[in-house]
Order: C-alpha cells, then sequence, then structure tokens
C-alpha cells in the first residue's frame, strides 16, 4: 500500500510538474556532459599524441565538477522546494490522518529515489545524444574527420553522474523534508499565506540603492581605467564592489519602486498600483535571490564571451602556414621529398631562408627608432623604442630572404611581397599577439623608416616597407622572432656568408589529404613516415595544434559553465517566481471578487514577469558590457590577425541566443502563469 | 419607511450532487432586501447561510430560483457585466478582513474605483469621508500589517461601500475582532446605514451583532425560519438582544415553539 502510493504519488508529480521534470534532467545532461569529456573524440585522440597535456586538463575537471555540483544543488532545491509548496495541503492531511513523521520523511525519501531513477532513465539517454551530436562537431570541426567516430558509452561519468545526481538530489530533500515534517499539520492544511508585508522606509532604502549604485560605478571604473593586467588584489578588490553593489542595489530597490508608485498612482487606474506593489514586494522579499540570479547571469555571459574570445583568438591568430618543418642536410631532406609516397602528400615544400647578418659593417636601426619617436607616446611605444634600441648598432639582426617569405605567403594564398633593390620589410612575430604592436609600428613605418648600413666611410640607406609582416616562418609556434628585417635575394646572399644552406624546409600537406582524412589524421600519417626517416622536424600539431588544443578546451570549457550558469539563473528565477506567485493566489482571487476580470489580471501578471525579469536582466546586461569590456582591455586581449568583424557577428549571435533563451523561460513563466489564473474561481473565495 | 426592494431572493434551491449523493443545502428560499435597510440572517452551521451568501455574491449559481438586483436576474451578467456587478453593485465585508497586505489601507480602499476605470485623484473626495466616517483616516498610509484588527475590518468596510454599491453583503464581519472592536465596528455601520443611506446585509450567529439590525431573518435546513422587526423609534439594541435571544432559546425546540 505504501509503496503504491509513492508510486502514484511520484506519477501524478510529473503530469502536473513538466517544469521540475526538465530541471532534473537537465542536472543530468549538465553532469554527464562535463564528465564524458574525457571519451570525446578529439581528447582520445589527442590523448595518444599529447597525453600530458590531455592529463592537466583531466585533473581540472573533478574541480569544475564540484563547482557543478554546487550550483545544480540550487537548482534542484528550488526545483523541489517549489513542488513541495504545492503539495504542502496533502503532506497536512497526511499528518491528520495519523502518519507518523518519520514515515511521511520515509515517503518523501522513497519517492525521490524514484523520481531519480526515472530521471536517470530518461535524462542519461538525451545526455549521450548530446554529447555525440557535441564529439561530432568538434571532431569536425578541428579537422579529425568522422570515420574514426565511436560510439562510446563512458561508465566513469554515467556513475559520476548518477552519483552525483544522487548527492544532490538526497541533500536538497533531506533539507527541506525535515523542514516540512517539522511543520504542525495545522500550517501545513493552512495555504502558505503571503509572508508579513516588509517595509523599508525610503530614506534607508534610497541609501542603500545609492551606496549599491556607487558601489558599481566604482568597480565599473577600476576594471575599465585600471585593470590593464590581470592583477589579483585588484581583480579581487572589482569583484567584491561589484558583488556588494549588485546586493545593495536590489536591497534598496524595493523603496525606489515604492517612490515611483507614489508619484504616478494617483493618475493611474486599473491594476496599475496593484501590479508595481506586486514588484514592489517580490523585491523587498526576494533581494538576495534576485541578486544572486542577476550575478549567475553576469557569470554566464562572461563565460561565454570569454570561450568565444578564446575560439576566435585560437582561430583567428594561429593561421596554419604549414604543417611541418623539416631540418637536416639537404641531401637528406630531398632524399626524404623524392619519395613517390612522400610526394603524392606534399601541397608544396619550400626552403625558408633565414639567417643572422655576419657582416663587419654595421646595420644601424636608428632610423626606425626615429620614425617610432613620431608617433604619439605611450608606454608600448616607449618599450618599442627601448628594445629596437638595444638591437641597435648588433650585428647579429636575423635576416629572411625575399623569395622564401614569398613562398610562403603564396602557400597560405597571400599577396607576394615586392621589394626593389634598395627597400627591406619589418618583420616581427610578437606583434601577432598585440595588435597595438602592429598599429603603432606600422604608424611609426608609415612615416618614412630606413635602415643604414655603414662602414665608416660609405652609409648605403633602405626604405623600410610601409606594412609590416608576422606570419609565422615555422610550423611550431615556439619559435618565436622578436624581430627580423625581410631583404631582397640579392642583399640576403651578399650578406650572409653561407647562403645556400636554408634555416629549414617547410611542408604543406596535400589538401585532398586533408579533405578525405581530416587534418588531424594526415598530420598523424606524414607524422609516423617523418618519425621513420630520422630526420629532426617540427610539426604544426606539435606547436601551434596544443595551444589550439588548450584555448579549445579552455573555451569549450568556459562556454560549458556559461550556459550552466545561464540553465542555473533561469531555473532559480523562474521557480522562485512561481513559488512566490503561489502564495498570492489568494491575492488574485480578492480582485476578482472585487470585480477584476480574468484578462486584466492577467495582463497585471504578464507585466509583473516582464518587470520582473527586466530587474534581474538590466542590472546583468550592465554589469556584463564592463566586465567584458574590461576583460577584453585586461588580462584577455584578441591577438592581431583575429578578425574583430567575426568577434562581435559571434558576439551579437550568442547575445540573440541569449535573448532568445530568456524569451523561452518568459514565455514558459508568462504561460505557467496565465494558466493560474484561468483556473482561478471565485468560489474558491469561501474555502479555507 | 422606504419600501423599495432592492434585492429579491425568489425561491431559491441549491442541491449539491447527483442521485444519491445529493445534499440540499437551501430548498427554497425568499426573501426580499429593501433600501436602506440592515437586514441581519442569523442561522446556526450548515443551514446554508454561505450557500445563501455565495449565491448572492454570483459564486455559485442557485439550482432553481432567481435572485434579483434592482430587477435585473444576476445570473445573466456575464464578462463585463457582471465584473460590473461584482464590483460597483456590490461591496463584501468578511470575516478574515481579505485586504491585499502588499498595498496600502488607501490604496485597498480604492482598488474596486481603480478596477472600474476611476483615477485616484477622482476617488480621493469619496475616500476621505469614508475614512472620517470609519474613524481610519490615520492609518491610510499603512499597511495592512501595521494595523489592529479593527482597523483592518474598517480598512475593509471602506472599500466596501467606496464605489457606492447597492448592498453591502458582510459575512460574519465581527468574528475575528475582540468585543471592543465589535462594537466599533457595528456602531459605524449602523450609522452609515441611517446617515448615509447605505443598505446592508450582514449573515451572523452572534445576537450582539444581530441586535443593531433593522430587521433579521432566522434560516434552518435551508429554509426561513422566522423573521424579527426592530421597533425602529422605541427599541434599543439591548431589548432587540432580548428578543432574539429568545427565539435563538426556541430554536432548538422546532417551529413549534417559535411564537
Amino acid at each position: 500500500m505504501f509503496f503504491r502510493q509513492i508510486l502514484s504519488n511520484t506519477k501524478k508529480n510529473r503530469k502536473d510538474n513538466g517544469l521540475f521534470f526538465a530541471t532534473l534532467i537537465i542536472a543530468i545532461v549538465a553532469f554527464y556532459t562535463l564528465l564524458s569529456l574525457e571519451s570525446q573524440d578529439v581528447m582520445r585522440f589527442l590523448n595518444t599524441i599529447e597525453s600530458d597535456a590531455v592529463r592537466k586538463l583531466m585533473l581540472l575537471v573533478p574541480l569544475i565538477y564540484v563547482v557543478s555540483l554546487f550550483f545544480v544543488f540550487f537548482l534542484v532545491y528550488f526545483a523541489y522546494r517549489y513542488q513541495m509548496e504545492n503539495r504542502r495541503k496533502e503532506f497536512g492531511l497526511y499528518l491528520m490522518l495519523g502518519m507518523k513523521r518519520s514515515r511521511l520523511f520515509l515517503m518523501l525519501i522513497c519517492e525521490t529515489v524514484l523520481n531519480s531513477i526515472l530521471s536517470i532513465l530518461a535524462g542519461i539517454p538525451i545526455a549521450l545524444l548530446l554529447t555525440e551530436s557535441i564529439s561530432l562537431a568538434t571532431a569536425r570541426l578541428v579537422g579529425l574527420g568522422i570515420i574514426g567516430h565511436q560510439f562510446t558509452v563512458s561508465l566513469n561519468a554515467v556513475l559520476g553522474t548518477i552519483g552525483g545526481f544522487f548527492l544532490v538530489q538526497l541533500a536538497a530533500m533531506l533539507i527541506l523534508s525535515f523542514r516540512f515534517c517539522r511543520m504542525e499539520p495545522a500550517a501545513l492544511l493552512r495555504p502558505e499565506t503571503e509572508t508579513v508585508q516588509k517595509t523599508v522606509s525610503g530614506k534607508r532604502g534610497f541609501f542603500v540603492f545609492f551606496c549599491g549604485v556607487i558601489c558599481l560605478i566604482a568597480a565599473y571604473i577600476m576594471g575599465i581605467f585600471l585593470l590593464n593586467t590581470f592583477r589579483f588584489t585588484l581583480t579581487l578588490l572589482i569583484l567584491i564592489c561589484g558583488i556588494i553593489g549588485t546586493f545593495l542595489l536590489y536591497r534598496g530597490l524595493g523603496a525606489f519602486i515604492g517612490q515611483i508608485i507614489q508619484k504616478h498612482k494617483a493618475k493611474k487606474t486599473g491594476l496599475y498600483t496593484f501590479t508595481g506593489r506586486q514588484i514592489q514586494e517580490s523585491v523587498l522579499h526576494q533581494h538576495t535571490s534576485l541578486a544572486v540570479s542577476s550575478l549567475l547571469l553576469l557569470l554566464a555571459l562572461a563565460c561565454i564571451s570569454f570561450g568565444i574570445g578564446m575560439g576566435v583568438g585560437s582561430t583567428g591568430s594561429e593561421r596554419r602556414i604549414c604543417d611541418f618543418s623539416l631540418m637536416g642536410l639537404d641531401e637528406d631532406v630531398n632524399a626524404f621529398l623524392n619519395k613517390e609516397e612522400i610526394q603524392n602528400m606534399t601541397e608544396t615544400c619550400y626552403p625558408m631562408y633565414l639567417d643572422k647578418y655576419h657582416m663587419d659593417t654595421k646595420l644601424s636601426l636608428t632610423g626606425i627608432t626615429q620614425a617610432l619617436e613620431k608617433v604619439p607616446q605611450s608606454s608600448l611605444r616607449d618599450n618599442m623604442i627601448e628594445s629596437i634600441s638595444s638591437k641597435d648598432e648588433w650585428q647579429d639582426i636575423t635576416l629572411i630572404s625575399q623569395s622564401s617569405f614569398n613562398s610562403l605567403l603564396r602557400s597560405i594564398g597571400e599577396e607576394e611581397l615586392v621589394l626593389e633593390k634598395d627597400q627591406v620589410a619589418f618583420y616581427s612575430r610578437i606583434s601577432a599577439d598585440s595588435p597595438e604592436f602592429v598599429q603603432i609600428m606600422e604608424a611609426a613605418l608609415q612615416t618614412g623608416a630606413y635602415v643604414e648600413q655603414t662602414d665608416g666611410q660609405t652609409t648605403r640607406r633602405f626604405e623600410v616597407l610601409p606594412r609590416m609582416y608576422y606570419n609565422n616562418i615555422v610550423a611550431d609556434r615556439a619559435i618565436t622572432l622578436y624581430m627580423a628585417l625581410i631583404v631582397p635575394d640579392e642583399l640576403y646572399f651578399e650578406w650572409i656568408p653561407e647562403p645556400d644552406t636554408p634555416f629549414c624546409w617547410n611542408l604543406c600537406l596535400d589538401e585532398d589529404l586533408i579533405q578525405n582524412q581530416g587534418l588531424l589524421q594526415a598530420i598523424l600519417q606524414m607524422d609516423e613516415r617523418l618519425s621513420a626517416s630520422g630526420l629532426e622536424y617540427d610539426s604544426y600539431l606539435g606547436g601551434i595544434g596544443r595551444t589550439l588544443f588548450y584555448t579549445v578546451t579552455s573555451s569549450y570549457l568556459s562556454i560549458y559553465l556559461g550556459v550552466l550558469f545561464l540553465l542555473i539563473a533561469n531555473m532559480v528565477l523562474i521557480l522562485k517566481y512561481l513559488i512566490w506567485q503561489k502564495k498570492n493566489r489568494r491575492r488574485y482571487l480578492t480582485l476578482l471578487m472585487l470585480g477584476a476580470e480574468k484578462e486584466e489580471l492577467s495582463r497585471s501578471m504578464a507585466s509583473q514577469i516582464h518587470l520582473y525579469y527586466l530587474l534581474v536582466l538590466s542590472v546583468a546586461a550592465c554589469n556584463a558590457i564592463f566586465a567584458i569590456w574590461s576583460m577584453f582591455t585586461s588580462f584577455m586581449r584578441l591577438p592581431a590577425g583575429a578578425s574583430i568583424q567575426l568577434v562581435i557577428a559571434l558576439a551579437i549571435a550568442a547575445f540573440i541566443c541569449f535573448i532568445l533563451v530568456e524569451l523561452v523561460y518568459i514565455s514558459i513563466v508568462q504561460h505557467k502563469s496565465r494558466r493560474d489564473i484561468l483556473s482561478l474561481h471565485v468560489a474558491e473565495w469561501t474555502e479555507n | 419607511m422606504n419600501t423599495n426592494r432592492i434585492l429579491q431572493v425568489q425561491n431559491i434551491t441549491k442541491i449539491y450532487g447527483k442521485g444519491v449523493n445529493q445534499t440540499t443545502a437551501l430548498s427554497g428560499i425568499s426573501f426580499d432586501v429593501l433600501e436602506v435597510e440592515f437586514l441581519g440572517i442569523m442561522c446556526g452551521s450548515g443551514s446554508g447561510k454561505t450557500t445563501l451568501l455565495n449565491c448572492i455574491s454570483t459564486m455559485l449559481k442557485p439550482t432553481t430560483g432567481k435572485i434579483l438586483l434592482n430587477g435585473d436576474d444576476i445570473s445573466s451578467f456575464k464578462g463585463k457585466s457582471l465584473a460590473n456587478y461584482r464590483g460597483n453593485k456590490i461591496g463584501y465585508l468578511y470575516q478574515s478582513f481579505e485586504l491585499l497586505d502588499n498595498l496600502t489601507a488607501r490604496e485597498n480602499i480604492i482598488l474596486p474605483l481603480s478596477l472600474h476605470g476611476v483615477s485616484n485623484q477622482n476617488a480621493e473626495k469619496a475616500l476621505s469621508s469614508l475614512a472620517m466616517h470609519l474613524d481610519i483616516t490615520d492609518v491610510l498610509d499603512k499597511f495592512p500589517s501595521q494595523m489592529s484588527g479593527g482597523q483592518k475590518q474598517r480598512t475593509a468596510a471602506a472599500r466596501a461601500f467606496i464605489s457606492d454599491p447597492d448592498i453591502v453583503l458582510a459575512d460574519e464581519p465581527t468574528g475575528a475582532l475582540d468585543s471592543k472592536n465589535a462594537w466599533v465596528l457595528l456602531d459605524k455601520l449602523s450609522t452609515l446605514n441611517r446617515e448615509e443611506n447605505k443598505t446592508i446585509v450582514m449573515v451572523t450567529h452572534d445576537a450582539n451583532a444581530a441586535s443593531y439590525c433593522s430587521r433579521i431573518l432566522f434560516i434552518q435546513d435551508g429554509t426561513i425560519f422566522h423573521e424579527l422587526r426592530k421597533n425602529t423609534k422605541n427599541e434599543t439594541p439591548a431589548m432587540f438582544y432580548e428578543r432574539i435571544m429568545t427565539v435563538i432559546a426556541q430554536l432548538g425546540g422546532g417551529s413549534a415553539n417559535v411564537l
């Protein structure tokens, strides 16, 4: 009998409360998506070549898992609380009919376990479907190809999901059951009426509100003007200011709304005052959860933009120049390259000539520093002048031959560099990570920079082209040239003692091979042959690929956390709102009795929902604008190659998605509330 | 005395359930409420008081019979006219006050007017006169949680009277009040009835409260069982109370004992 009752209760709950059930499933999907990261195609592949990096990343996963557990706990807690508030009368009746408290407690726990099992049965397949699609999509995106795709069910992830889910559910349920079972039957049977009206004196409210605004403005100013690089204490101070500011803002907002109602109510009719007072009350009673939701949304927006920035940054700047750089004696390299199999796999292969300047005559860069001095002063410009001056008079500045640099430009489809006899071009790899560097240098070069070769009597002057170059010249990003000059071949052969020996051979894989096999597979095949040949080489995967791996995974994880925060913030908002609305049922009945129409009530309810969301979203959006602004101007700079249009387009797309998600949530709440209003019947008035 | 009939309850019956589960709550009640009357309806528990009140306030439809307000059948009201009836033609006063506790007293009182498109500015005149009559001028800007029970009920009374309804239904208005506050409220209601010509129908089982009425109907088992009229010129509430108590004492013995 007892178990039959548990069965029928859970069935009824699922039917009545789709939202609650959806919350549980979201929690499961969130856990599994994170925990199954290791078994994703890309991860499994990288594990074979970069096991160290993958291992380090996997150490991060448990930490994020604990963070998710913490947040999902709140999600589940509010979902259960909403459900139990709906059933309090039922619990009261059980107690009145003689059910022992311990038995009621046991019944609730059994229901939780049953609900959990059912949610897991429904949630795990959804989670599998989702992770498999993510796995396929990322595999395709990074060029792994879908041939190697394996359908995997990670047992560890399933166990971790079930464990975490049960833990969170039981913790939430134990707290709630304990609370409800301790209540007197009379208190349970009485519908929970609105809590005692809280009133905040106008002056105190305004004071708190303005304190909040000042804290927020202080955080904004510090974030934008002072946070140039990541500094722990300053960042902490900004965070504390921002968090306290948001809490104080919501704490004092009630008084502010009260003032607005007082000001306008004289001329308004209908439910204007009621709607305003409802909003004011929700702010007064729920200022903490409003602030928490708003901060969670801010966190979500920040995480998602960080993820997008990282993703775009990595794809934008790290353009693939070549797949391998081979080093070694010419004859060994040529022997390898001439093999038919290798030729079939190769699109192009060109020698890269670069070496240090080895002449007795001095090569002076004063012309470049002088040009830099004409540019408006900034700390970066001064740094540049200082470091170039220190190289001045150096006789071992690196030179790159024009023809090999042009081969590189040709292979990536860019326009070739044209140099006259007395012209050189400025090259710096450092500028790939700093758009300001490029900006300042090009501004300086446009004023007419030059390089001079002096041997005491004669001086040869070479004009520096107004455009600078920063493409990576080898497959591995680890080799970084701070500064070099691209010179015409005649000069290169004149100035370099052994001009016939290339620094390395850059090899680009056949496009068809990449198309058919996927980039990573193709690289892996060539890698096998190269390591068998005994040649010394660097591969794209070993350098840029590794960085790409870190950036892609960190952007994946931050987007994951962002989406999780977004879901949780919205769920908390919805459930808090619906719980509160439930308590207000009697008010709507009173209004019906006083002659309000249901449509009018429905409209008032819709305005309340819109205003309620607006209060949370506007503060979150305002905070997010400043947070993201200061993030991108401080520790997260977009690399020079990253297209700003792409970032903006992605940011707009992400923002539209965010708005759409919010609209979906708003319409869910609105729909549910409207149904509640339409189900009101004046006859309920006399009950209780 | 004015003999205009504001409300006519014509032979209404209300039967709940079907077949063998039928329960008769009202079995053919008829009475009229005259203009400027303070009518009391006294009944014991389960005698159909709530059903009768619910029928008058359109919360329930009677199984048979009609209820006419100024000659209009209230069961024909729908949509706007129903909302208008609830908000403008009838005022309510309930035992548990039913004030919205997130609105101030002033906002609660003018709510019925706001709902019918009267701006708060225009409602101010009616509000200040009622607040003075009911002695709640000082608490107009307070929230219900900051008021005493008596003040809350008088605020609820002001809300019931603000739209100048044809009739005010009061359901055990003194039920949640101590005797002093109950006395103050009844005195105010009675003054409003006499001086401002308001029509009030009050359901109560408290003989003391009923003694403020000008006429009392006794209902038992779904039918009208007895009627008492107060001699408004000579009879004090105390004397009327004596008569009421006599009827109540005899109620236990059935209709044969009533004179």
